[in-house]
């Protein structure tokens, strides 16, 4: 490492990356100099602090807080951990979790989801009752309806391609499954609505296939595949 | 048994002013003492729709601040003396009053009248949550255009949500013509979107426009749009009344056959 202090500033405050070969006194050295260069451009700040390329114990990381705040007039308002294979692994073991409870068990919503209301699940979900325009659902599993859903629905939102939303009378705005997502067509409302009127509807399923999302009726076969 | 009655839409210029002032006048003629609050603070325009603008001292802030007694602020109408209108201010804005003074200000109110009926601003903010806080019943008013049932669709969601008890539609601006081909939707139409009970249709009628630029509410003529809010009137204290025929021609010759029939 060519520095062996090296300040970067990000979204909470900053991050110290540090030499992780320089014995800690020395060290400690560099970050008062390195400080008390930018002192005037960090004059009075509040910021959070967090410490990267080397492992602290408790006691050097005080040092090293004691240290800017002795020499500078920043506020240092907590430290944060910035252990990002750490927190990759919280994720993607997490992530892993919830679409595996997902797929398993659901949630019963009963009553007619209006405009600007949004319902969200961990779980699969079922709703009784219509999903108006402007309502949206979203689920980490998958979604069924049963009733019309004629606004916007999320399924598999962790990512999972394998969820379907089905409705007993399919008219979405929007559908997006995983990361896949599909739209309905720019036919005027009043158009649209007459079509429906002169056609029957019939219970219907979305799910992801090459990467579009495929709306068809549900048949006997339907739930074999899924 | 009083009732305190918000008018609402979310959307605004689909008549919510306009039948405030009809069904309010409407109640008044069935022998109902009435009030007329209008909660549209700083866009006050009830009281010119009931031609009552020229009386105005105090108003609905004067009330809730405490610098009148409600009587003092309440304005009789001209025709109907069971008829009172608490008019909105028009220098202030709708943060001069909360939910929460509404809710006491409609509790006194029920001592004296039989229905309080609330004329409630577009939107769905501060002034929207104002006119729902002591209301027990709602009159949705939509027009059969997608941007007005998208709001009233929105509004009904708040509604229920604020656990307002009855929510009931009135479809207003109809025009039959326009329906027969095929360029507007039916009133059949809007209330499966919308999914809550009809209370009301009220057709397009230049009568109406006539009668609010004078200052007198149209219900209690026989223009057709007069007659739908007569029977809104009744059908609000529980009477069923069968929805108008809309589509009958008016002409001098049907007029007279009726008188034959």
């Amino acid at each position: 490492m060519s520095l062996p202090v090296i300040i970067k500033s990000n979204k909470y405050g900053i991050n110290l990356i540090l030499d992780n070969t320089m014995p800690f006194r020395e060290l400690i050295g560099h970050i008062k100099d390195k400080f008390l260069e930018s002192e005037k451009f960090f004059k009075n700040a509040r910021m959070a602090i967090s410490f990267e390329g080397r492992e602290l114990t408790p006691e050097e990381e005080y040092q090293i807080i004691d240290t800017i705040s002795q020499n500078t007039s920043i506020h240092i308002v907590c430290v944060i951990d910035n252990d990002e294979i750490r927190e990759q692994l919280v994720k993607k073991k997490m992530d892993e979790y919830d679409s595996m409870a997902a797929g398993n068990t659901g949630k019963i919503y009963k009553g007619t989801l209006r405009s600007g209301h949004v319902l969200e699940s961990e779980t699969s979900l079922i709703v009784i009752g219509d999903v108006n325009p402007g309502a949206k659902v979203t689920s980490m599993g998958n979604i069924v309806i049963l009733g019309a859903l004629k606004g916007t629905a999320y399924a598999g939102m962790a990512g999972n391609e394998e969820c379907f939303v089905a409705a007993l009378d399919m008219n979405p705005m929007q559908i997006k499954i995983g990361d896949v997502i599909g739209r309905s067509e720019d036919k005027g409302f009043l158009a649209s609505l007459k079509e429906r009127k002169k056609s029957n509807t019939e219970p219907q399923i979305a799910t992801v296939s090459g990467n579009q999302i495929l709306i068809e009726p549900i048949t006997k076969n339907t739930f074999n595949n899924i | 048994m009083s009732e305190v009655i918000v008018i609402t839409s979310g959307k605004g210029g689909v008549g919510k002013t306009t039948t405030t002032a009809n069904v309010g006048t409407g109640l008044a003629q069935l022998d109902k003492k009435v009030v007329l609050i209008d909660t549209d603070i700083g866009l006050r325009n009830l009281d010119v729709v009931m031609g009552l603008e020229n009386r105005i001292v105090y108003n609905l802030v004067d009330v809730v601040e405490g610098n009148c007694r409600i009587k003092q602020a309440l304005i009789k109408d001209k025709k109907y003396p069971n008829l009172a209108l608490l008019p909105s201010a028009q220098t202030r804005d709708k943060t001069s009053v909360t939910p929460e003074q509404m809710k006491k200000l409609t509790d006194e109110l029920r001592e004296e009248f039989d229905y309080i009926l609330l004329d409630c601003p577009a939107g769905i903010e501060q002034g929207f949550k104002n006119a729902i806080a002591g209301a027990d019943r709602a009159l949705v008013v939509t027009t059969p255009e997608v941007s007005a049932i998208r709001d009233a669709d929105r509004i009904i969601g708040l509604l229920e949500a604020n656990e307002i008890k009855q929510t009931q539609l009135i479809v207003n601006r109809l025009r039959m013509d326009m329906v027969k081909r095929g360029d507007m939707m039916t009133v059949d139409d809007v209330c499966e979107i919308l999914a809550v009970n009809l209370i009301g249709v009220v057709p397009d009628d230049e009568q109406i426009v006539i009668s609010t630029n004078q200052g007198e509410p149209l219900v209690g003529t026989q223009a057709l749009a007069g007659r739908a809010f007569a029977n809104i009137c009744k059908r609000i204290m529980g009477e069923e009344i069968p929805f108008l025929d809309l589509d009958k021609k008016e002409t001098v010759f049907t007029k007279l056959a009726s008188l034959f029939k």
